[in-house]
């Protein structure tokens, strides 16, 4: 069965007419062509499609499209402002964090998530962020070395709000 | 490095730690990999699999899935030219056994494990292929199982194929058996030395199978045009050898395909074989459209892809008191998986190759069970060995009361010492790793007391490597930048070490080489990424096509200047008349000139002499004696690269390898039940390492060129999984006295293994 789903993707109105089977995955990647979120396991078990739905870290393969209506969404699309990368996205580049790049939008967003919650993580609360994320290249190390520079250099009144909301904030 | 009289100039631009060309769209998500890809009318495919582990095809029954809504296309193995047995694709020194790629892709009148396709669907929806899955109808015969090594060598054990007998005996069996082949190596009188030696150890152990792992689940998008010819978007190391598996799977020529490398979420072996490329391009031929097939995670570890080998070996060595080796005798069974032509030859060469010894006799066994066609991963069934042979010497060097690493130091292979198969090693370099492992910390600080035992393991590795083809070409823009086209995927940060190397060449910024992966039409012939081979053979293509370029544009620079060519100089993309100080830079001579024609450089290497690697693991381990919970409380890798291209990019290989390592080493192992269907065919209990489970890995890097190589590269990224669980197991042995002989070393497994000490059984 179709139906018409509207939800805020990266502060933008979206619509599309879904599967009532359709995961908030599906939606995005098939019905929105944002594909930049990727799908490793679609069970829940990889954390490469690591979202942020309301600012929180999920897996969206685990969610309905159906529970997407009415909710703030934000994909590894909606991080990078023009060509001004996320300071985390930038950091991955700098520090060799990415490689074949499949888990990486997932990593990006469950770091995110981290930092805008906990402004100077420890790498213990590092690791923890992202265990829910596998990454099979890199071994971790320059993934958690990026992220802890991030956060070691941020500058909290720098730190790039999405889409004019902090989820700093939202968080809180 | 040396300099003086005739040394080569410093490098500028080769050994930088230079972030990767491609890092900004991985890191945006706009990367694109085979599933990312929509094209106008595209249909959806999924692939029918056999339930039963061994069974007799009796027949496929498509009619209602057919008539299903929606239902566009299905296929089955009659849509397929039969291949005879010994069907091959060219590839390096062997080629592929194409026989079995066709076998993994569409069984054909037996199925030999859970999983294995018999029929394939494309519809307008997956939903739509889903529900039709359900309505073809595949009548079978189902015939007993063998799931293990031991089980399929028993004499009455049911046979898989009856077409096999073994090879590598004499005489010839009359019978067909589960054993494809007996490989033996060997030389002096092992069992002899053996007997008589002052000292020996004896091990046995036995390897679960597991998986790769690559994030990215395999993807295809085939579409054929009005003429009949076939354009896939695939994800593979590599794309000319996918090309030919495709055309021969399909009987087409291969002008009428071209495959089209889009980005690989990892392959690290497993995306070398075709999984369902031409089943995509046959039903693409059937309904006319474009088809998208994407393998879900369940899928993929229940049969639809080739996991690497389970194993089964037993090593003995023995020493003179002075530790003097004086035999090595292996026996190493490999778990082929349904279907035969897993040699174990180079593994059994690698495993013993690190050791001098007088008296040598490795046999090896290519064994076939009802379970997945086992496939490559990261130097292949290099770890298995390396457990088992590692912690084998390191009993050796128990019982003589040696440091491990003396011991080592006293039997390390050398240059020009003899190999396994007889012939002297090229540039080793072992010894001086070894000296770097007993002056580092790593090894010298003695290990901080914990609560619970700890120890410390030391483990080798070695592996071979290959060579084999890569091309490349370089054409010069209208502003006068190098543009690399290269016939190699890019799997391991090809793009960036490549464009160094380019860059390093020109004399120019890393930013002004543009570099891309090649179709199979838009490139030349190319072997695949496997075997360490593409960052060395790569570079000795695109050396040579720079200077192919170089001296096309000397050539066009000296007509412009009016003077002889090797009156000119070359430097930073400018050239220089000596006499006069008349110069033009190559953007004004390719403005000048571009009208006049391309300059197009190309370049082969073929045959490239070996670079052989070889790493040394410093391992530090907490063992938990209440539950068996193995940490890994430091890890360190040394390893001789020949000449580190870029060494961010290097630590990133070793890392991660390490990484995988560990993850076989203590928790990914497949768990089949009796029926043959895996157990833990999900990314939850089959437990690849989280964040949380491994500490940053501290690499080692050394550099001894090898000779004949340009830049004197060596392979980097397979051997560094090889140590790993040997160097994990002789830390756990220093730690609690127990050798573990079961891999994965899962906590359980510790734990009954300490128990079974404590009881003294």
């Amino acid at each position: 069965m179709k139906t018409l789903l509207t939800c805020t993707v990266n502060g933008e109105e979206r619509s599309a007419l879904g599967d009532t089977r359709d995961t908030l995955l599906d939606l995005l990647r098939d019905r929105l062509g944002l594909t930049g979120t990727k799908e490793g396991c679609g069970n829940g078990n990889c954390g490469t499609c690591t979202v942020l739905l309301d600012g929180a870290p999920v897996n969206a393969c685990l969610v309905l499209a159906l529970e997407a209506p009415g909710r703030q969404i934000v994909t590894i699309e909606g991080l990078s402002n023009g060509e001004t990368l996320h300071p985390l996205q930038q950091a991955l580049v700098q520090h060799g964090g990415t490689q074949c790049g499949f888990c990486t939008p997932g990593i990006v967003l469950s770091a995110k998530a981290l930092l805008d919650a906990n402004p100077k993580p420890t790498e213990e609360d590092i690791r923890r962020a992202i265990a829910g994320n596998l990454c099979r290249c890199t071994g971790y190390g320059k993934i958690v070395e990026a992220i802890a520079s991030v956060a070691a250099e941020r500058d909290p009144e720098k730190w790039m709000p999405v889409f004019g909301q902090d989820h700093a904030q939202t968080n809180d | 490095m040396e300099s003086g009289p005739g040394a080569a100039p410093p490098l500028k631009v080769i050994g930088q730690r230079l972030p990767r060309v491609d890092a900004r769209e991985r890191v945006t998500g706009a990367a694109r990999y085979p599933a990312d890809l929509s094209l106008a009318g595209m249909a959806h495919a999924r692939i029918k699999r056999s339930p039963h582990a061994h069974a007799r095809i009796l027949k496929v029954d498509i009619a209602r899935a057919a008539a299903l809504k929606g239902v566009l296309a299905v296929v089955t193995a009659a849509d397929f030219p039969e291949l005879p047995l010994g069907a091959s694709v060219p590839a390096g020194e062997t080629g592929y056994d194409m026989w079995m790629v066709a076998q993994v892709n569409m069984a054909r009148h037996k199925v030999f494990w859970v999983g294995q396709p018999v029929a394939a669907v494309a519809a307008i929806d997956p939903h739509v292929a889903e529900a039709a899955l359900k309505l073809i109808d595949v009548h079978y015969e189902v015939l007993p199982a063998v799931l293990d090594i031991a089980a399929a060598m028993r004499p009455d054990a049911p046979v898989l194929h009856e077409h096999l007998v073994t090879k590598g005996i004499e005489p010839r069996p009359r019978s067909p058996s589960n054993v494809g082949s007996r490989t033996v190596i060997g030389r002096g009188d092992a069992a002899g030395a053996l007997a008589s030696a002052p000292a020996t150890a004896r091990i046995s152990v036995q390897v679960d199978t597991a998986h790769q792992g690559y994030l990215e689940p395999q993807a295809v998008v085939a579409e054929v045009d009005a003429n009949g010819f076939a354009t896939v978007w695939a994800s593979t190391q590599g794309q000319f050898t996918a090309e030919l598996m495709i055309a021969a799977m399909l009987g087409l020529p291969s002008s009428q395909l071209k495959v089209v490398p889009l980005e690989i979420g990892g392959g690290f072996g497993g995306k070398i074989v075709i999984h369902g490329e031409a089943v995509a391009v046959r039903l693409a031929q059937k309904c006319r459209r474009p088809v998208k097939l994407v393998m879900s995670r369940e899928e993929l570890l229940q049969g639809g892809s080739g996991p690497p080998a389970a194993a089964q070996f037993e090593i003995a060595v023995g020493a003179e008191p002075d530790g003097r080796l004086v035999a090595i005798d292996g026996t190493y069974r490999l778990d082929a998986g349904g279907l035969p032509g897993m040699s174990p030859s180079l593994v059994m060469q690698a495993s013993a190759a690190l050791y001098q010894t007088p008296n040598l006799s490795l046999q090896g066994y290519d064994v076939v069970t009802n379970k997945p066609r086992t496939e490559a991963y990261r130097a292949p069934v290099g770890i298995q060995a390396a457990f088992c042979m590692e912690q084998a010497m390191d009993m050796l060097s128990e019982k003589l009361g040696m440091d491990p690493l003396a011991f080592r130091q006293r039997n390390a292979a050398v240059t020009g010492s003899t190999m396994p198969i007889g012939t002297p090693f090229p540039a080793i370099g072992l010894t001086t790793i070894l000296d770097h492992v007993g002056r580092h910390s790593c090894w010298r600080d003695p290990l901080p007391a914990g609560r619970k035992p700890r120890g410390r393991g030391l483990a080798l590795g070695y592996w071979r490597g290959t060579s084999m083809t890569s091309a490349g070409h370089i054409t010069i823009a209208g502003d006068g930048r190098p543009m690399v086209t290269m016939g190699a995927v890019d799997l391991s940060g090809t793009r960036t070490t490549m464009a160094q190397v380019v860059a390093e060449e020109f004399g120019l910024d890393i930013k002004d080489v543009h570099i891309q992966v090649g179709d199979t039409k838009s490139v030349g012939y190319s072997d695949g990424a496997a075997g360490s081979r593409v960052a060395r053979t790569m570079t000795a293509a695109l050396v040579e096509a720079s200077h192919d370029a170089l001296g096309r544009l000397r050539k066009r620079a000296a007509e412009k200047l009016q003077c002889a060519g090797d009156e000119l100089d070359y430097a930073a993309g400018v050239f220089r008349m000596t006499r006069t100080g008349a110069a033009i830079s190559l953007a004004e001579l390719m403005k000048a000139t571009l009208t006049e024609g391309a300059i197009i450089g190309r370049g082969v290497s073929a045959k490239l002499p070996l670079g052989v690697e070889v790493g040394a693991h410093v391992c530090d381990v907490e063992v938990d004696p209440a539950t068996g919970l193995v940490t890994i409380l430091r890890y360190t890798a040394f390893q001789d690269v020949g000449l580190a291209l870029n060494p961010a990019a290097v630590e990133g290989q070793i890392e991660g390898s390490v990484v995988q390592g560990l993850g076989w080493a203590l928790s990914e192992g497949f768990d089949y039940g009796a029926d043959g269907r895996l157990r833990n065919a999900s990314l939850l209990d089959y437990r690849m390492p989280t964040a949380l489970d491994v500490p940053k890995i501290d690499c080692v890097i050394i550099e001894t060129p090898v000779p004949n190589v340009p830049y004197g590269v060596r392979g980097v990224g397979e051997v560094p999984i090889v140590p790993s669980a040997g160097a994990v197991a002789n830390a756990i042995a220093r730690a609690t006295g127990v050798r573990m002989t079961r891999m994965p070393m899962t906590p359980e497994r510790v734990l009954a293994a300490l128990e079974a000490a404590r009881e003294g059984r």
